[in-house]
């Protein structure tokens, strides 16, 4: 089986996706994935533009209408879902395997690194 | 206060427009080569360059309203212009209008893409001129061919020189727009390709700039 060629999402894209779990327009995404990342992916305005334009595309994402007639809003797909499962599970198989090692060679970093 | 520049580096173009305004020449305007300033207090230039151009005017307008909301005033470009500059009004928003080097260059590939179609969009228009005989081919290779008056090379001495002189102003004039079109395709051709090059540059590099 080919490998999932959407595989991995980039950060700014997953948080954007996570952010889009309910509707929002462009600005308010900005503000969230700043929150959900705990203040580590700032994104300015012509990146988050031309990443919303490109999950369009690939239907990721869609327009639900607008606020106040000008700013459009958007929310995630069944199919941005779907490839975020997926790579949530490839992180996920990532995080186990690692932590299964650690624990066998009984030297876990800590968080001093 | 007018002035005439051409750039083909939008870096470039956002540093003259920023030591401008360090100069005291706020920027109000662009017309295609023409920049318009006005005298102004001298302040830290902040203006950024985007090249998006759109198809619907809410596409447009939701663009704007993100930049907006972002701390960034939208002072020049049109929904289909192109060039969008940006002024930042809010210290709070990003420093830059691009927070990764990919978006940044992005830039230069749809720039590069719209002189290269653009270029593309005059062959039809060479060929359709060529198969109606308006423009000979022969024209741009062969001077002589640019003379029309019967039997001119024949003629010698005093007369030769008057009806020769008395065409040449005609002749330019047909040569010059027989090379017109060649060689408005050949500059945006090396436009688009100066920003494809720009935009291959710009990927490899980091975000200071």
């Amino acid at each position: 089986m080919g490998r999932d060629k959407y595989l991995p999402l980039t950060e700014t894209v997953y948080y954007i996706l996570l952010a889009l779990h309910e509707p929002a327009h462009g600005y308010l995404i900005l503000q969230k994935v700043e929150e959900l990342s705990g203040g580590q992916v700032r994104m300015a305005a012509g990146t988050l533009y031309g990443a919303i334009e490109n999950l369009i595309k690939l239907r990721f994402i869609e327009p639900v209408g607008t606020v106040d007639n000008r700013r459009k809003v958007y929310v995630i797909t069944e199919e941005g879902r779907a490839v975020m499962f997926r790579d949530y599970e490839r992180m996920n198989h990532m995080m186990e395997i690692t932590r299964r090692i650690w624990n066998s060679d009984g030297r876990e970093p800590h968080a001093e690194m | 206060m007018r002035k005439c520049k051409c750039f083909t580096n939008l870096e470039h173009e956002e540093k003259w427009l920023n030591d401008m305004a360090g100069r005291g020449w706020r920027f109000v305007r662009k017309s295609l080569f023409s920049y318009e300033f006005h005298e102004a207090v001298p302040e830290v230039g902040r203006i950024k360059i985007d090249y998006r151009a759109f198809v619907k005017k809410e596409d447009f307008e939701d663009y704007r309203a993100l930049f907006e909301d972002s701390g960034w005033k939208h002072i020049q470009g049109s929904k289909s212009s192109g060039y969008q500059y940006f002024k930042m009004v809010n210290d709070q928003g990003s420093e830059d209008i691009f927070s990764d080097a990919d978006s940044k260059a992005g830039r230069y590939k749809r720039l590069s893409e719209m002189w290269f179609s653009i270029s593309l969009s005059f062959f039809p228009i060479i060929v359709a001129l060529m198969s109606t005989g308006t423009l000979k081919p022969a024209a741009l290779l062969d001077p002589e061919a640019l003379y029309l008056t019967p039997g001119l090379w024949e003629k010698t001495g005093v007369g030769f020189w008057r009806a020769f002189l008395f065409e040449t102003p005609f002749a330019l004039l047909r040569g010059l727009s027989a090379w017109l079109l060649p060689l408005v395709i050949m500059l945006y051709l090396i436009f688009a390709f100066k920003a494809n090059r720009q935009y291959k540059r710009s990927q490899g590099e980091g975000l200071s700039d």
